[in-house]
Parts: structure tokens; sequence; C-alpha cells
């Protein structure tokens, strides 16, 4: 089972990936509501995997996967992207995303994504 | 998904949402091309989208996207131009404000308003659709 850290601005959508995320035994060991703590918590945790919202107040998910991955470059990060965010979505896969999920989640969507990005080699 | 616990937490943020945005239009009205006050309304509209989506509340969904994406052009702008700007940008303020007290009040989703997503789409056009490929 995996450690997650889940970096939202948006307490309801931690919450949803907490609930997603917890029911299949994996363990959020931190929360994080913007990029700078989003980088700082990585730091700290070690996570095995982030959820990474794009859109985030102080430093933006895009920017925060960059700070990440200059920590550590195996991180894995998953990105949470929204409808229209296409261009952005693209724009964090460069910068050295994993992959992403669209909100609404679907749980069994995230899951399979985690576990896919999880399977990976590093 | 306990939909009554998300219902309970989406009041809240989006109660607070829409005043942090309500406050930045009012800067807005003060300063056009303040780049916090666009970021703010900009981030507010895009979560309370997600919230909104995530509950199949899809007339918030709708409105706050054209919102969202409204606000986009605004950021890439660097600034209000407009001065019929503000003006729609309070209405859609006042609209998701309406459509939250509607959950609030009935617990059920809100009407569809077309009109007023019709009216935050004009002169806002839509990003191109590009399409997403996994690694």
């Amino acid at each position: 089972m995996a450690r997650v850290l889940v970096a939202d601005d948006a307490s309801f959508m931690r919450q949803m990936i907490r609930e997603i995320v917890e029911a299949e035994g994996h363990e959020v060991v931190g929360e994080a509501a913007d990029g700078v703590e989003a980088v700082e918590q990585y730091e700290r945790l070690h996570p095995d995997v982030v959820t990474m919202d794009i859109v985030m107040p102080r430093r933006s998910g895009i920017d925060a996967v960059r700070g990440i991955l200059a920590v550590d470059p195996s991180a894995r990060v998953v990105m949470c992207s929204a409808l229209g965010q296409e261009t952005l979505v693209t724009e964090a896969l460069q910068a050295g995303a994993r992959d992403f999920i669209v909100k609404p989640f679907k749980p069994d969507s995230v899951l399979d994504t985690l576990q896919k990005v999880l399977e990976k080699p590093e | 998904m306990d939909l009554a616990k998300y219902r309970a937490v989406f009041l809240e943020e989006a109660s607070d949402h829409l005043e942090q945005m309500g406050r930045a239009l009012l800067d807005l009205e003060k300063d056009g091309a303040s780049s916090d006050a666009i970021d703010v309304v900009f981030r507010m509209a895009h979560s309370i989208k997600g919230m909104a989506a995530s509950l199949g509340y899809d007339s918030i969904t709708a409105v706050s996207h054209a919102l969202e994406d409204r606000m986009a052009e605004i950021r890439n702008a660097g600034r209000i131009t407009d001065p019929t700007e503000l003006p729609l940008l309070f209405q859609g303020l006042e609209g998701l404000e309406a459509m939250v007290r509607v959950v609030r009040d009935t617990g059920e989703p809100p009407p569809p308003d077309p009109g007023l997503t019709e009216t935050l789409r004009v002169a806002a056009p839509a990003p191109p659709k590009k399409k997403l490929l996994r690694p």
C-alpha cells in the first residue's frame, strides 16, 4: 500500500481523494493547500506518490512539480485537472508529472491511475 | 460518497470562495490591472466549478466554468479593458450566490440558468481544445 500526499487548495477535493485512496488501503501521509506547502511536505514526508491540483495559490501545481522533482528526480506526481485545462496538463506532463486524473473524480479511474504510476519503474 | 457530508463541505467552501470573489471584484473596481484580484476571481471560479461538478450541480458548474474562462481571458490581457466587463462579472457572482443559496435552502441541485451562462460566454471565446495523450 502506498503513502500518498494530497495537494489541493480545496478541502472538499482533499477529503474526496483521501476517502478514495484510504478505501483502497493506501495511507494519506499529508495534505497541502498550496504549491509551497506541497514541496515542503514532500521534502519532509517523501511519499510514494503525490496527487497535485494544478490551480493553487502561492505556487501553482505545475511549479510545485518542478520544485519536487528538483528535490527528488524520481518523484511520482499525478496531476488533478479539470475541464478545459488540457494545455496546463500538457505543460505539467512536460515538467515531469507522471500522469493525470480528471475532476470530477471517479474512484476507479483515480485508483487505476495511481496504481499504474506506482508500478512503473522510477 | 456521503452526499450530505460533501454538500456541507461544499456550502462552507463555496460561500467562502464567493466572499473572496466579491472582495476581489471590488478591488478590480479600483484597479482593473490588479493581478492578485484577477487571480483570486479565477481560482475561486475554478474551485467552485470542480466542487460543483463532483456533486452533479450542473448549473453551478456551467456558470463557474464560463466565469473562469472569462477570467482567463482577462488574465491573458493583463487587465480589465472594457467598462462593461465588471458589471458582467458581478452578475456572474450574484448568479452563483443565488445558486448556492438554493442548495443551502433545498439540498437540491439548482435549476439551470442558460441565459447567465450565455451572457458570460459572450466575447469570451473558449480556449482551443487539445487532445491529451497519456505518457
